[in-house]
């Protein structure tokens, strides 16, 4: 390619990108601004910088309790997902018993089914067992929905191992529980951060079953918190702006960080499943 | 290989299949059967057979739900997986495109809540950034209360499900075209095709099956499009963003119709697998086999 056309093609891209930047840059420079700033002139860079009003967000808007509360979900939802899908991975991959082929059928239909076909009837199962409104109400249908495709792909990268390796722990004497253990689990890392990524990604941002399941401000995660900090400060644009680049900072500076596994991890979730 | 023993195996499975069970299975079950009910979710549910099916079919709102989705879907297959293959394409021609790859991907992890307030306040009429530019490089007269008028609304959303998932898709395509085969690129180069016909004729055609899984889920994920929706119209105005799930979760969580909002969701569900099945059949029937 001739390095004009390369040259040409360089400048069109990175105009792109800076656009699509742009909205992010906006709502970081404008949470230093006044209201009365951001109302007149929305365009105008700040004039100087205030901190404060990240610490009156996070502590009078409620974030840091929104944070808290993404954290413990997202955290046990992961763990849950990526140990119960390992076990159960690697019982369908390697072990040959009765009605195997059903239980992976059984799993097979989760890749399939939208939430739409049962979040109404979840919702009323919370309902009957006084789930609602505790932090279960997100951990249990969040790992459901994640573990179909976390053993999905667990399962692959089982089937891909040798089968001697797991013949030799069985002649020297290893129960499944142990080979599933010591064997297993530190051989299949490279599954686990993916799975682990997405899972993790999903829980932390997941929206619909959090504002149906959770009303009590003390235990609402991040999205519906920001949504309910949005309709308390709807005026407050400099809070708003504020809450908004404190939720995406830490997040983009994690994703910088390994963007390369989180690209992947995510583009595999969705690609595979 | 035999398990050792069976308690292994229950101990093995049986906690994912009774999370998913619990919290999937069950509840799908139940949801097909609840939309043969008629139920407020307090009183005994009276028996509906097929009213639900029928009063859903001959529902006006519902009905354009579909319409609405489906422009949702076209446009996202535009902004999102076209743009995502062009934008692919130009990358991978660049030597250092790093910072391309990192920044377009950024919006694709962060929470679709977040996104969808930011935008709000971009599109807001008083101090939104969009008016504001227009107003500033002379373009006043294309000034609009974007979610607030019927014939911006749903495509102001689509430009915002754009901006999201662009790199996304941009992600999946520049994986495929990197891992293409070094010589078949090059003997094309020898051939002498320039960079436009090497791009068009060889490299998209190589990666078809990506190409088709891409336009899959955009598709699939279109039907369930949700967040977006609530935050920046919730439907409206006067439901000309109304989709399925908007208006799924308000005839049961707003109006207390279990059985009818149930039967909308298996409609739904229906109608999504049935998309996903015709898709890869017909992608299996027209798939022109390419190896490397």
């Amino acid at each position: 390619m001739s390095a004009l056309i390369r040259r040409l093609v360089h400048v069109c891209v990175g105009i792109y990108a800076l656009m699509s930047l742009l909205p992010l840059f906006w709502m970081f420079y404008s949470s230093f601004k006044t209201n009365a700033q951001i109302a007149q002139d929305p365009l105008t860079l700040p004039t100087h910088f205030d901190f404060s009003v990240f610490r009156e967000a996070w502590a009078v808007g409620g974030l840091g309790q929104y944070a808290v509360n993404s954290g413990i979900v997202t955290g046990t939802t992961t763990l849950i997902v990526l140990l119960t899908s390992a076990m159960a991975g690697f019982a369908i991959s390697r072990l040959r018993f009765r009605g195997s082929k059903a239980i992976i059928l059984m799993f097979t239909l989760g890749l399939l089914l939208p939430i739409q076909s049962y979040f109404i009837m979840q919702n009323q199962e919370f309902e009957w067992l006084n789930l609602k409104d505790t932090r279960w109400a997100l951990i249990i249908p969040y790992a459901a929905m994640g573990i179909p495709l976390a053993i999905w792909l667990i399962k692959t990268y089982v089937d891909s191992l040798p089968k001697e390796l797991f013949e030799a722990a069985r002649i020297d004497g290893s129960t499944d529980v142990q080979t599933f253990r010591f064997l297993m689990l530190p051989i299949i890392r490279p599954a686990l951060v993916t799975v682990g990524i997405f899972t993790a990604l999903g829980a932390w941002n997941e929206f619909l079953l959090a504002l149906l399941y959770i009303q009590d401000e003390s235990l609402k995660t991040i999205p519906t918190g920001l949504l309910s900090f949005s309709s308390k400060y709807a005026t407050d644009y400099r809070m708003l702006f504020a809450a908004l680049t404190m939720v995406t900072v830490p997040m983009i500076a994690l994703y910088v960080a390994f963007n390369k596994q989180i690209v992947a991890g995510l583009t595999q979730g969705a690609v595979k499943g | 290989m035999k398990p050792t023993s069976r308690l292994g195996v229950f101990i093995l499975v049986a906690p994912a299949a009774l999370i998913y069970g619990f919290a999937v299975l069950l509840p799908f079950f139940g949801t097909i059967g609840l939309s043969f009910l008629r139920w407020d979710g307090y009183a005994s549910p009276t028996w509906a057979g097929f009213g639900n099916y029928t009063r859903a079919l001959s529902d006006v709102i519902f009905r354009s739900t579909f319409v609405h989705v489906g422009i949702y879907i076209v446009a996202t297959l535009i902004v999102e997986v076209l743009l995502g293959l062009l934008l692919a394409g130009f990358v991978s021609s660049l030597r250092r495109s790093a910072f391309y790859r990192v920044a377009l991907f950024i919006p694709v992890m962060l929470p679709m809540v977040v996104i969808a307030v930011l935008w709000q306040a971009i599109y807001n009429s008083d101090y939104g950034i969009l008016n504001a530019i227009l107003g500033s490089i002379g373009l006043g007269q294309w000034q609009h209360i974007w979610l607030g008028e019927t014939r911006t609304a749903l495509l102001s959303i689509c430009l915002v499900s754009g901006w999201v998932f662009s790199g996304f898709y941009m992600a999946i395509f520049s994986a495929a075209l990197n891992r293409l085969p070094n010589d078949v690129i090059e003997s094309a180069r020898l051939d002498g095709s320039g960079e436009l016909k090497l791009f068009t004729k060889i490299k998209v055609p190589m990666i078809r099956q990506v190409t088709s899984i891409a336009i899959l889920i955009c598709i699939t994920g279109g039907l369930q499009g949700f967040d977006l929706f609530y935050v920046l119209t919730n439907g409206g105005p006067y439901h000309t963003t109304e989709v399925p799930t908007t208006f799924m979760v308000k005839t049961v969580f707003r109006d207390g119709e279990f059985g009818y909002g149930s039967a909308l969701a298996v409609i739904v569900s229906i109608v999504g697998l049935l998309t996903a099945y015709l898709f890869n059949t017909w992608q299996k029937r027209t798939r022109i086999e390419v190896e490397y």
